[in-house]
């Protein structure tokens, strides 16, 4: 009995674990681009590197007020990954190299917040809820000499995020939008 | 005394004297204590540098390591917050009526 009782504990944690574990978005199909690419950027950062960062950024505070924002920002984080290529020219890469990430961003648990696409550019952003927080957090951004893939993974606050000042370039005050949650 | 009578008595077999071999034994013993000595300081010390440098590499590697972290994470935001605030920006200018857009 007391058997019984540990496998079907064990059982019951497993199964607790598995749809975390099929939801984490990964970045495939983008293998050949970082050669034809100008400037490529490819950072993967799971829990125990976040951890350390954490600490070294504890520890290093030269970022001032942003420095704040960004260790707040990594203590609910599970892993971080990114990927984006700057191109000299454009036509690239195709849309379609997207597929093999927007196939899993279709699957049930996550959900499209914010949707913006002309013929040159696209821009989406996914987030994964759990218990009313954002669990997962995906950005797609496609320009026509330009890839990023961002995914995210643990809470987040997207507000917080979007104060970051981007890399050399000024942060863009959005104002706040009646109806739509994040 | 003609020379082949003193070759003789020079190269003729003598017995070593009493308590020869003890002696000898005894140097030995003496002579080598402080040789097995010396060799074992020399591992101690060895040992403890080499504990001493690998644990303070093993330190080097993970500061270096987690200041490659903290660098890459702190890009690897600032990179979701610049598509983030691009993505928004767009759905804000795309809901914007065309006269206020032209400002």
């Amino acid at each position: 009995m007391r058997r019984l009782f540990l496998i079907a504990l064990i059982a019951g944690c497993a199964a607790a674990q598995l749809p975390a574990q099929l939801l984490q978005l990964r970045i495939t199909g983008l293998d050949g681009l970082a050669a034809k690419a100008k400037e490529s950027t490819d950072i993967t950062l799971d829990s125990n590197l976040l951890k350390m960062a954490g600490g070294f950024l504890a520890g290093a505070d030269k970022d001032g007020k942003d420095g704040d924002t960004i260790k707040q920002l990594l203590s609910g984080l599970k892993a971080i990954t990114v990927r984006s290529f700057e191109f000299n020219e454009p036509g690239q890469y195709r849309i379609e190299d997207l597929e093999q990430i927007r196939a899993q961003l279709r699957t049930p648990g996550w959900s499209k917040i914010i949707s913006s696409q002309n013929k040159n550019e696209i821009s989406e952003i996914y987030t994964r809820m759990e218990q009313g927080k954002v669990a997962g957090f995906a950005i797609i951004n496609a320009e026509p000499k330009e890839l990023t893939v961002v995914a995210i993974e643990g809470t987040i606050n997207l507000n917080d995020l979007s104060k970051l000042k981007a890399l050399g370039v000024p942060s863009i005050p959005v104002p706040e939008k009646k109806g739509k949650q994040e | 005394m003609n020379l082949e009578e003193e070759l003789r008595t020079a190269l003729r077999r003598e017995d070593p004297s009493p308590g020869f071999a003890g002696r000898v034994s005894a140097r030995a013993q003496s002579s080598a204590r402080p040789a097995r000595v010396f060799p074992r300081m020399v591992w101690a010390m060895a040992l403890a540098a080499l504990l001493v440098i690998g644990f303070s590499a093993a330190y080097e590697y993970r500061q270096m390591q987690a200041e490659r972290a903290g660098r890459d994470a702190v890009i690897a935001l600032r990179i979701a917050a610049d598509k983030l605030n691009i993505a928004r920006e767009r759905v804000v200018r795309r809901e914007m009526p065309a006269s206020t857009r032209e400002n």
